[in-house]
């Protein structure tokens, strides 16, 4: 797979304050990645690096298989789009704001209103060219701003918490153009959200991010606790985790890895908790099901498992997973 | 009480009876008002545009200047450029003194720290948005500054006003390196203070009149232009 991005050893902070320490991270090209973590995860400053807005502070960073300079950085902003999670519209009508971006690349005044017509259609704004941005709604400002991003046609498209402020029928608008954009026209798109199933349901990759880290993790089932020869203790519940792990101070569970039985199973996993049924939500196709082991652990099974196994609200369940179904970080 | 109805009616007659020396006087003060206002306006917009959008070394120590050269009384910009232009002073070969430049730049020199300094207010308080969506929208770092001028033009339109505002109303500077001489530099500010204790209170009057209707219209201006702007 093309990677879009490659980031190694990447350190950036806001003066003495560390906002993001990543290791490696890859986002493949001609795909939708969904940034996935809490608010103060450090998404939006991932988005400001691979909008070449900020610059690392150590390490390297990879454009389509380019190192990224410096004194290249004009180019390279003209190669992505960027949506702000609040974005600001400058003075002047909807078109104004639209064609900006093009205006700015030199393209001429026919090719650019054409161009920019298309993309305010493309986000369900045709007819609002002439109106001026002061009148605007929140949701309207920003599909402003995303059809602004899309005009000048960026490889890549990033877009910070698309769907927090927009009214549940333009949050499909919205999928539907950013899922257009990446497999009709097999440009990449990238986008923040703090909303795991949002993430998971449009994405075909996600990462998560935590306290400014790349944590390779889903994160769900995220407890705070103590790490102690092999057991994390979260002071409700001690869970396995493998030999290997000497540090960190949370815990998430990949809820598609635990098993949920009616009786203990006599099996390798070396976590088992009676618990009892709290919850149970269907969530883009699948039942998510909430149990109280002491903490609340989600963990997703197919709706036919949640058939078969006869689980209802209120039953007790065991829950078992393996140690290495667990990430400490 | 007599006295002051009588040259309130006289310096109505002269302004509505259009005295050309009246009009002469007013249209020296806006022509050198506006010709240093222009001037500094072309260097301090830029240069306040420019320091208020980077950081560097030395803002706050630029700032503090420019906060200290705003007190800057004009009797003492014109006392130093007297200096520099009188005949024995280093720039005297150019025989400056007593002209409309020397008043021009005497007065260029004052509200260039004004218009700088409210030029770099307009752009630092400005949404903090702007600059990183003109890049995020591949703006070359000209045409950032192209656009911040455009997005911020009302505050710096205030800023230039501001200072038009105070080249047209200060009489130091003017009175120092223009001297006061009739059609030449003899403006609205040097004409009120230097004629009237000559005995011409009807022309101080009237001059006085005319100089309120200028600094209020320029301040009518400004704030509808606020309004418009909020």
């Amino acid at each position: 797979m093309k990677r879009a991005y490659w980031l190694e050893h990447v350190v950036f902070a806001y003066g003495d304050k560390p906002a993001l320490t990543i290791d490696h991270l890859a986002i493949s090209a001609g795909r939708i990645t969904a940034l996935i973590g809490p608010n103060g995860a450090g998404k939006s400053t991932l988005l400001e690096l691979l909008a070449f807005l900020i610059h690392p502070d150590a390490g390297e960073m990879y454009f389509f298989g380019q190192p990224v300079r410096r004194e290249d950085v004009l180019a390279l902003r003209r190669r992505v789009g960027l949506v702000a999670q609040s974005p600001y519209l400058l003075q002047g009508s909807v078109m104004d704001n639209v064609e900006l971006g093009l205006r700015l690349r030199g393209i001429g005044k026919e090719q650019r209103h054409r161009r920019a017509m298309d993309a305010m259609e493309r986000v369900g704004l045709a007819g609002f060219e002439k109106r001026s941005v002061r009148a605007l709604s929140g949701g309207e400002k920003q599909r402003v701003a995303l059809a602004r991003a899309l005009a000048p046609a960026p490889e890549v498209l990033l877009f910070d918490e698309p769907f927090t402020y927009l009214d549940q029928s333009n949050v499909r608008l919205v999928e539907q153009v950013l899922s257009n954009y990446a497999r009709q026209s097999g440009n990449t798109v990238v986008f923040s959200t703090h909303e795991q199933v949002q993430g998971i349901a449009l994405a075909d990759e996600s990462i998560s991010l935590f306290a400014g880290r790349s944590v390779g993790a889903p994160l769900v089932n995220l407890f705070r606790g103590a790490l102690r020869n092999g057991v994390f203790d979260t002071g409700k519940l001690a869970i396995q985790v493998p030999r290997a792990l000497d540090q960190g101070s949370h815990l998430s569970v990949d809820p598609e890895e635990i098993v949920l039985s009616p009786e203990p199973l006599n099996s390798s996993l070396r976590n088992s908790f009676r618990g009892r049924i709290i919850m149970i939500a269907e969530e883009a196709g699948r039942a998510r099901i909430t149990i109280d082991i002491g903490e609340k652990l989600n963990a997703r099974i197919t709706l036919e498992s949640l058939q078969s196994l006869g689980l209802e609200l209120g039953k007790e369940v065991w829950v078992s997973f393996k140690a290495t179904a667990v990430k400490v970080f | 009480m007599d006295y002051f109805v009588d040259s309130f009616f006289a310096a109505l007659r002269l302004i509505f009876q259009f005295d050309p020396e009246v009009y002469r006087i007013v249209w020296t003060s806006l022509e050198i008002s506006l010709t240093a206002t222009v001037c500094a306006a072309l260097l301090a917009v830029p240069a306040g545009v420019w320091s208020a959008s980077i950081e560097f070394k030395g803002k706050r120590l630029l700032r503090r200047s420019l906060n200290a050269s705003m007190a800057m009384p004009t009797v003492m910009i014109g006392l130093i450029f007297y200096g520099l232009f009188s005949r024995r002073g280093p720039l005297g070969e150019l025989a400056l003194l007593y002209t409309p430049t020397a008043v021009i730049i005497g007065e260029a020199v004052l509200i260039f720290p004004l218009i700088m300094n409210l030029a770099m207010t307009a752009v630092e308080s400005a949404d903090p948005r702007l600059l990183p969506t003109l890049r995020s929208l591949g703006a070359s770092p000209a045409q950032q500054f192209g656009l911040v001028l455009s997005e911020t033009r009302l505050a710096l339109l205030v800023a230039v006003a501001a200072g038009f505002g105070r080249a047209i109303g200060e009489v130091g500077t003017a009175m120092m390196l223009g001297g006061n001489i009739q059609g030449l530099t003899r403006t609205m500010t040097t004409a009120i203070a230097l004629e009237t204790s000559k005995g011409e209170f009807e022309l101080g009057l009237a001059l006085g009149m005319m100089l309120l209707l200028v600094a209020f219209s320029v301040n009518w201006l400004l704030q509808s232009a606020d309004r418009s702007a909020g």
